[in-house]
């Protein structure tokens, strides 16, 4: 019984509500992969290919929303996707081959880094009603 | 106007970066480029950055997948949980309060990245 909560009804939640904020574009995914690897003990690698193919449903569940509203900018898209595209392919690849303790300190320091940007860092560009 | 692809490319490619090496914070390093280099308000930047990330996952978990650091049945759980939130987020956007959810994820970012250095 504890092994179906520890291996389905945890994770499922856990994913719902990081889900949630990654569908807001807020980060759930950097928070699924905290959880991943300092809560659950997941391997650093692991933790990482999980959190990319969560993002998939994720994403796919949010967009109609997000599209339907309004709020997608689409000449953005083809050239942030097809730089990033290239960048990330060749990211994963390097990452995939990178020692596991190197790839979180690595890991470590970007979050640091991320964390005290967003709160000490200028706020975020134009007002808006949030 | 003429330099606004640019722009966005140069945001794009960042953001991959974070999401081959990490397997996420695409969108951490997106939103911010988004806002203050593009100049899209943040609603938009938000919901752009979900949009441009979801085909470098694409890439990144196959290439994850083919150089066998994945494995599918320990993902599924987290799938599923990623489905039900993602409903929900295109559901509640429109009402949601974003700054105070950013001091919150500020402050795991935190904690998770003195974790992992220590």
């Amino acid at each position: 019984m504890s092994a179906v909560i520890t291996q389905w009804v945890l994770p499922i939640l856990v994913g719902a509500a990081t889900g949630i904020l990654s569908g807001f574009g807020v980060g759930g995914g950097t928070l699924l992969l905290v959880y991943l690897t300092t809560f659950a003990g997941v391997d650093q690698h692991l933790a990482q290919g999980i959190n990319l193919l969560y993002f998939l449903p994720a994403a796919l569940t949010a967009l109609p929303a997000h599209w339907k509203n309004g709020y997608i900018r689409r000449d953005a898209l083809l050239p942030a996707i097809l730089a990033g595209l290239l960048l990330s392919g060749a990211a994963a690849w390097l990452a995939t081959g990178l020692d596991t303790g190197l790839l979180r300190r690595c890991f470590g320091g970007f979050l640091v880094i991320l964390g005290l940007y967003e709160l000490f860092g200028p706020a975020p560009g134009k007002k808006e009603g949030n | 106007m003429k330099r606004e692809p640019l722009k966005f490319s140069i945001s794009g490619a960042l953001a991959g970066v974070a999401n081959g090496l990490f397997g996420g914070g695409g969108g951490s390093i997106l939103v911010p480029l988004l806002t203050r280099l593009c100049r899209l308000d943040q609603r938009t930047a938000f919901a752009t950055s979900v949009a441009v990330i979801l085909p470098l996952c694409v890439l990144s978990a196959a290439i994850y997948l083919f150089r066998g650091k994945l494995e599918l049945m320990a993902a599924l759980p987290y799938l599923i949980g990623g489905l039900i939130g993602g409903i929900l987020a295109g559901k509640l956007f429109k009402g949601v309060r974003i700054a105070w959810l950013r001091r919150l994820f500020a402050l795991l970012l935190l904690y998770g990245g003195v974790r992992c250095l220590l």
